[in-house]
């Protein structure tokens, strides 16, 4: 059973998680400080994390930023809702996802398991593209490590998948529609740009190549594509 | 006028007044006794003359006057020197000084004793009698130019460097004064004007320095209000995030008691439920709409503007509420576009265009189309956006960006919409110190965004 960590500081709405996501078949356990949580999260007991943004002791994103120095645990940010600033240092600083709050449950619910789906398949998936390496970029499927001439990229889960399925298809345009589907789990939804912050995120990792070009293109309204030299 | 300025000149004008009055003052009043000053002088020159040249008359004879006379006329002051008799014979010196002097021989003849005239400006004349030995009475005239009386300030080098140097010290002084006396007031003004931008920390006492006058304590009674308007609206915004911070939690456990009640639900609680969470979606949405609009009141400001590519965000978004309006039989349509850059916030132009946007679809009438042009204009940019939704009455057009303002019975609540789309797009661009407006056309509302391409390149 996967097992997940909750960290927020609402120990009703934390138990009520618990219960529903009992129901749906994982097991929960939650911490109600941002300390603690950082703790447990750097214990390797969990799958993923479920992490709010205002949190006593340590705030929602030092947690995420302290965590990524050592783990690339999957983990969903619980955002402000209407507050856009949340989503995108979220996403910056290495969320894998967000969900505004308050959340539906059923959509947590999905999330968490096509995150989860991402990050099981790849370990029993040891196929032939296993290693993909396109002008100095590689990345291995199955140690899920991607590096550039030689150095780690340090990419999130949802980075190290997006950056994947673009190398696949390098010098082909991949939709938008099917990034999300395939990397975000969800189908794509107008005014979302949770695809277009990984992305860039990805971008700022890999770095522009030496003549200045960038590796991955925006192809405006369809999706992007990783050119080929 | 400025203030400046306007000290600035009256202070001059009065000093130039008080110079005038100066110089009119000693020019009438001074000149009388100047007057019998260098009458008196001359009386006792003329009687000195007329004394030596007795005295030479009797002691050297007629050949010995004549040598003195003589040199009396080379010595400066320049003048004319003659000797006459009563009746105006000739015995030295040049015809016309003896004409000009016909009436002070006269005089001097009978007082027998020295006589001036000083009746013209350039010259002054002066005689005294003059007795020779052998007892003939002659009168000796004497005539000088006149020195003219000094100019203040023209007529000489020093006059002119005296009224430059004057000129000169006046304008500094009236200008430091001018500067010192308007530029608290400067100051005052451009706190009062950041404080009315937004930035609460605004303060004046600093800069205005160690004064001790009424202006400092404007300064201090403005600083004290400005700290009290931090305060509040520091509380103020505090108070509505911990409300909406409060309000969403209970909110949040709900949804997740709610998802567990369905789970247990039965046929027939199941459509209270689908209802319940309706009205919880509802209430979400308000409260995060809310809090952008309080955020947007408070934080007016757009903080480190950067170059943002509206024609981009244009397309992004309409395509996205083209997405969104096809599955309601309605579409969105770009026009026109051209390509047009401002400084500002991304999110809050993407906010502010994206709310307009939805609003007109969600207005427009089924299977109609909602057509967003952008066109560079003049160093603006115009965003126009129109539906097909019948427009509002042109009373109502003002009122549309006041949040939770509806218009009528046919906008109401069915259409799904909360009242706050363009009072958050309406905060977003006036943060652009853009301007956004509402218009009917012939088939519908046409909602229009101007924002100066460089309004916010400086701050």
């Amino acid at each position: 059973m996967d097992k997940i960590l909750i960290i927020d500081d609402d120990e009703e709405l934390c138990e009520l998680v618990s219960e529903y996501l009992g129901v749906e078949g994982f097991e929960v356990e939650s911490v109600n400080d941002g300390e603690t949580g950082l703790t447990r999260a750097l214990s390797g007991d969990y799958d993923m994390v479920i992490l709010d943004v205002m949190l006593p002791k340590m705030n929602g994103f030092d947690v995420l930023r302290n965590l990524r120095e050592e783990s690339q645990l999957p983990v969903i940010m619980l955002t402000a809702r209407g507050d856009d600033m949340e989503r995108i240092v979220g996403l910056e600083i290495g969320a894998d996802d967000y969900l505004p709050k308050p959340f539906n449950p059923r959509e947590l619910a999905a999330r968490l398991r096509a995150i989860l789906r991402r990050a099981t398949a790849d370990e029993t998936d040891v196929t032939d593209d296993d290693k993909l390496s396109v002008d100095g970029v590689e990345v291995v499927a199955s140690a899920r490590t991607a590096t550039c001439d030689g150095n780690d990229l340090n990419l999130t889960s949802v980075e190290f998948e997006l950056l994947a399925d673009l190398l696949r298809e390098a010098g082909k345009i991949v939709k938008k529609e099917d990034l999300s589907e395939r990397v975000l789990g969800r189908s794509l939804s107008p005014f979302d740009r949770s695809l277009d912050m990984h992305i860039s995120n990805v971008r700022k990792k890999l770095g522009p190549r030496a003549d200045g070009t960038e590796r991955i293109k925006t192809i405006r309204s369809v999706g992007y594509i990783y050119t080929v030299v | 006028m400025k203030l400046f300025v306007k000290i600035f000149l009256w202070f001059l004008a009065a000093i130039a007044l008080m110079v005038g009055v100066i110089i009119f003052v000693t020019r009438t009043f001074q000149t009388a006794p100047m007057e019998s000053r260098w009458q008196r002088s001359t009386r006792n020159q003329m009687l000195i003359y007329g004394g030596t040249a007795t005295q030479i008359a009797s002691a050297e004879g007629e050949a010995g006057l004549r040598t003195y006379l003589a040199r009396l006329r080379d010595v400066e002051p320049p003048r004319e020197v003659g000797l006459a008799s009563a009746d105006g014979a000739i015995w030295f010196g040049s015809e016309n000084v003896i004409a000009d002097s016909k009436d002070l021989i006269a005089r001097t003849v009978a007082s027998n004793n020295a006589e001036t005239d000083l009746s013209t400006d350039e010259r002054s004349l002066g005689a005294a009698p003059v007795t020779f030995p052998d007892g003939r009475k002659l009168v000796i005239v004497v005539q000088w130019d006149r020195p003219a009386p000094q100019a203040l300030f023209w007529g000489s080098q020093a006059g002119y460097l005296r009224l430059a140097g004057l000129l000169l010290t006046a304008v500094l002084v009236c200008f430091a004064l001018a500067k010192y006396l308007t530029s608290p007031i400067g100051k005052l003004r451009t706190a009062t004007q950041k404080l009315a931008d937004g930035d609460l920390s605004s303060r004046v006492v600093p800069m205005v320095g160690r004064r001790r006058d009424e202006l400092a304590d404007l300064a201090r009674d403005f600083d004290v209000m400005a700290e009290r308007i931090e305060t509040l609206v520091i509380s103020q915004r505090r108070l509505n995030s911990d409300i909406s911070h409060e309000l969403r939690s209970p909110l949040a456990r709900m949804n997740v008691a709610l998802e567990l009640a369905k789970q247990k639900s039965n046929k027939d609680t199941q459509p209270m439920l689908e209802r319940i969470e309706n009205e919880s979606n509802r209430l979400n949405e308000m409260i995060s709409r809310l809090l952008i609009l309080a955020k947007l009141e408070t934080d007016s400001e757009v903080v480190e503007p950067v170059r943002v590519d509206l024609a981009e965000i244009v397309n992004q978004v309409a395509e996205d509420a083209d997405f969104e309006a096809q599955a309601k039989g309605r579409s969105v349509t770009v026009s026109a576009k051209e390509h047009c850059t401002v400084m500002g916030s991304e999110n809050l132009l993407r906010s502010a265009i994206e709310n307009v946007l939805r609003n007109a679809v969600r207005y427009t009438a089924e299977g109609t189309v909602v057509d967003v042009s952008l066109a560079a204009n003049n160093g603006h940019a115009v965003l126009q956006v129109s539906d097909h939704g019948g427009g509002v009455p042109d009373d109502e057009l003002k009122n549309l960006f006041r949040p939770f303002y509806r218009v009528g019975e046919d906008r109401t609540r069915k259409t799904g919409g909360i009242g706050l789309g363009l009072a958050i797009a309406e905060r977003a661009i006036l943060a652009h110190k853009g301007t956004i407006s509402a218009r009917n056309t012939d088939h519908g509302l046409l909602v229009e965004i101007r924002l100066d391409k460089d309004a916010l390149s400086n701050s």
